[in-house]
């Protein structure tokens, strides 16, 4: 849209009542977007997706999107997966994830192609594909940018790619070597995925760290941790702990110096997850300095486009590798889903989560599947 | 179900409309009319098709009054109560249900003992905006209550406290031993009384600070009350009859997930929840209700209790939280203290 254009369509906007803004803007969307089809020769698909409107709101909401462009694909979601510290982060405005209001959730979504562009050869209609996607019926995709599923692998456990992909990428940089003993700080949904991608390592000792024992059940189930520390039973425990590796999957400044605890003298400490927040309890030389810690940060913003490393793969890499895992039945991850929800349950779920969401590890939203 | 045959004690202006919505209910039968000043009460019998009696014990003595309706001073809910009772009829009596909590326990155990139902007219309660309210918090719009404000003002002129507009005028009004207070046990009670009934909770312990200000009478006419709530929460309540042209009259309850906020045009509420089919996180307003006679569904309420045997809607303990309440507000102000809210006795005994 020309900038003149805007001028004056911003001079009318600041003129008009804010309390009919809402109702103009959604309006003006739907002209634009119809527009955008006209000239592009897009058909306009009617989905519903799920949006916060404020902090701590979510809500399932009907929206228009265009069909695919010739690139790209027309996802309908089956099964998405929530990331619960970004979204909570988001949701509840915490350091570091301040967003604008309504914003869309998720980025962690499998569904079958119902439509596709002219130019796209390598996925067919009734497939089955997984990638960044949000809590969404439906979406056009670039066609490039998702993971064909392979066959036996279901949407429930294809959905889980985004968070795979993150700790996958964070194990690759921890470079854990048979035989060394790993702690993983945190048992939320990445530090349970980091359990058991770190057990693929062959590790002499895997020990799960966290405050309550509410994920104590699932960190322990087949393919996890051999041992749960609760902090709140025993703070002190991690200072015995002297791991080699440590993988650090909260993303607060207090689970940061926690991990650091947790290591050896020169052992080495990921911080995978998604750090928010400041905090004045570090005592550097303690902690960190005089135990020659190795500190590693690894956030998925980070993984290259190309030129890929042992230390530093691609995102496609990372992502084919997560599936193949799947598919070869090394790695399941259907028994961390605590809760399976459908869409239209959205306020609820989201209002658990908010409050923290203790009780749950996975969370998925079923677009398709009937009632369990 | 066979409707109950009422006999009306009292003429004044609210005992008419009490009268007349009784009837129209379907559910009571006026089976006569008393009051001192016999010309109303003739006046009254006669518009409503029911015999006239001249005293309280001829009427309390005829076998076809099975209930009274007392719409008296609030001196007389009392010794009324315990006549009627005593006689075997059971009790509607206006709000408040006494002037002191001693007088409330009175009256419950002697309904006790003789076996007749007592019920007290927070018939606000029936309005179909409140009953609305009560729906949302129940259908969790609100969450876990953490607080609820009361603004209640208005001016109530020098004729008020005389009785000017009454057809028997009479000061008791203004007599803090007759009336038992101003502002926040005459008028006030309804709205704490419908906000314990919307939202579940009650007062716990109460702190406040009264005056007589700017009204030709003993009890007060501005009040501030401060309150625990029972869940931890916290209430408050500013209200006079001294506020000159500009009338207030709101209450807003909110909580962890929302806010409600009731007005004399109707109510609005935001949630973070979807509630009642409305987008979340979005004030909602409610202003068209249905046309509904609280007084007649208080009425039929009672008549249901009393033909089933089971407790009336607004039963003696309601009575008796709305009145420890108010009973804690003015004793907070005369001791300079915080007091507790007496809770509903466990047992009573008559002391008629």
């Amino acid at each position: 849209m020309p900038e003149w254009l805007i001028k004056i369509l911003l001079a009318v906007y600041t003129r008009i009542p804010p309390s009919l803004r809402p109702v103009l803007k959604e309006w003006f969307a739907k002209i634009v977007l119809r527009v955008e089809a006209l000239v592009k020769r897009r058909q306009i698909v009617q989905g519903k997706r799920i949006e916060f409107l404020d902090f701590e709101i979510a809500h399932l909401v009907p929206f228009e999107l265009l069909g695919p462009g010739p690139d790209e694909i027309l996802v309908q979601a089956e099964c998405s997966l929530i990331s619960p510290g970004t979204e909570r982060a988001v949701l509840c405005g915490l350091p570091g994830a301040r967003r604008g209001f309504p914003y869309v959730p998720g980025y962690s979504t499998a569904g079958r192609v119902i439509k596709k562009g002219n130019a796209v050869k390598w996925v067919e209609i009734g497939d089955l594909v997984t990638g960044r996607i949000k809590h969404a019926s439906y979406e056009s995709v670039a066609a490039n940018k998702v993971f064909k599923v392979p066959a036996g692998v279901t949407a429930e456990e294809a959905c889980f790619i985004e968070l795979g992909i993150i700790v996958l990428q964070g194990i690759r940089k921890a470079a854990i070597k048979p035989g060394e003993h790993v702690a993983v700080v945190g048992q939320g949904l990445i530090g349970q995925l980091a359990n058991r991608l770190a057990r693929l390592l062959m590790p002499a000792s895997l020990i799960a760290v966290a405050p309550s024992r509410n994920r104590e059940r699932l960190a322990l189930l087949p393919g996890g941790a051999d041992r749960y520390l609760s902090i709140n039973e025993d703070p002190a425990c991690v200072h015995a702990l002297e791991a080699d590796v440590v993988i650090e999957a909260v993303g607060t400044p207090q689970a940061n110096v926690t991990a650091m605890h947790c290591a050896r003298k020169g052992g080495r400490v990921v911080l995978l997850g998604s750090s928010r927040g400041l905090t004045r309890d570090w005592d550097v030389w303690n902690v960190s300095q005089k135990k020659h810690l190795t500190v590693i940060g690894a956030h998925i913003s980070d993984m290259p486009e190309v030129d890929a490393s042992p230390l530093r793969w691609t995102y496609e890499q990372e992502g084919r590798l997560f599936l193949e895992l799947l598919h070869e039945g090394r790695l399941k991850v259907a028994d961390l889903i605590t809760w399976r929800a459908k869409p239209e349950e959205c306020n609820a779920v989201y209002e658990v989560l908010a409050e923290g969401g203790r009780d749950h590890v996975g969370i998925t939203f079923n677009w398709v599947c009937k009632e369990r | 179900m066979e409707p109950l045959r009422i006999g009306i004690v009292g003429a004044g202006a609210i005992a008419q409309r009490n009268a007349k919505e009784a009837a129209a209910s379907g559910a009571a039968k006026i089976a006569g009319v008393f009051d001192l000043n016999h010309k109303v009460a003739r006046d009254m019998a006669k518009a409503l098709s029911a015999p006239f009696f001249p005293s309280y014990d001829a009427l309390l003595a005829s076998s076809d009054v099975e209930a009274v309706l007392l719409s008296v001073p609030h001196y007389l809910h009392k010794p009324m109560t315990i006549e009627a009772a005593s006689s075997g009829k059971h009790v509607l009596v206006e709000k408040p249900m006494a002037n002191t909590l001693d007088e409330a326990r009175e009256m419950i155990a002697c309904c006790e003992q003789n076996h007749v139902q007592l019920t007290v007219n927070y018939s606000f309660r029936y309005l179909p905006k409140i009953q609305k309210a009560r729906q949302l918090v129940q259908e969790g719009a609100l969450g876990d209550i953490t607080g609820i404000q009361i603004i209640a003002h208005q001016f109530k002129d020098r004729g008020y406290w005389s009785g000017a507009r009454s057809n028997s005028p009479d000061d008791w009004r203004a007599s803090k031993e007759k009336c038992g207070g101003g502002f926040l046990i005459m008028n006030v009670c309804h709205v704490i009384d419908y906000l314990y009934f919307v939202t579940g909770v009650k007062g716990a312990r109460v702190y406040s600070e009264y005056a007589t200000l700017g009204s030709p009478a003993e009890v007060e006419d501005i009040i501030s009350v401060t309150a625990r709530l029972s869940n931890g929460g916290i209430g408050s309540i500013s209200a006079s009859s001294i506020m000159r042209g500009a009338d207030q009259a709101e209450e807003r309850i909110w909580g962890t997930k929302g806010t409600l906020i009731l007005d004399p045009d109707g109510l609005s509420f935001y949630s973070t929840r979807p509630i009642d089919g409305k987008r979340p996180g979005k004030m909602c307003r409610y202003t068209k209700f249905p046309n509904v006679s609280w007084t007649a569904e208080w009425v039929k309420g009672f008549v249901r209790a009393v033909r089933e045997g089971t407790k009336p809607d607004i039963s003696s303990q309601e009575g008796w939280d709305n009145l420890a309440f108010i009973s804690a507000a003015y004793q907070s102000m005369e001791k300079g203290e915080p007091v507790e809210v007496a809770p509903f006795p466990a047992s009573t005994s008559c002391g008629a």
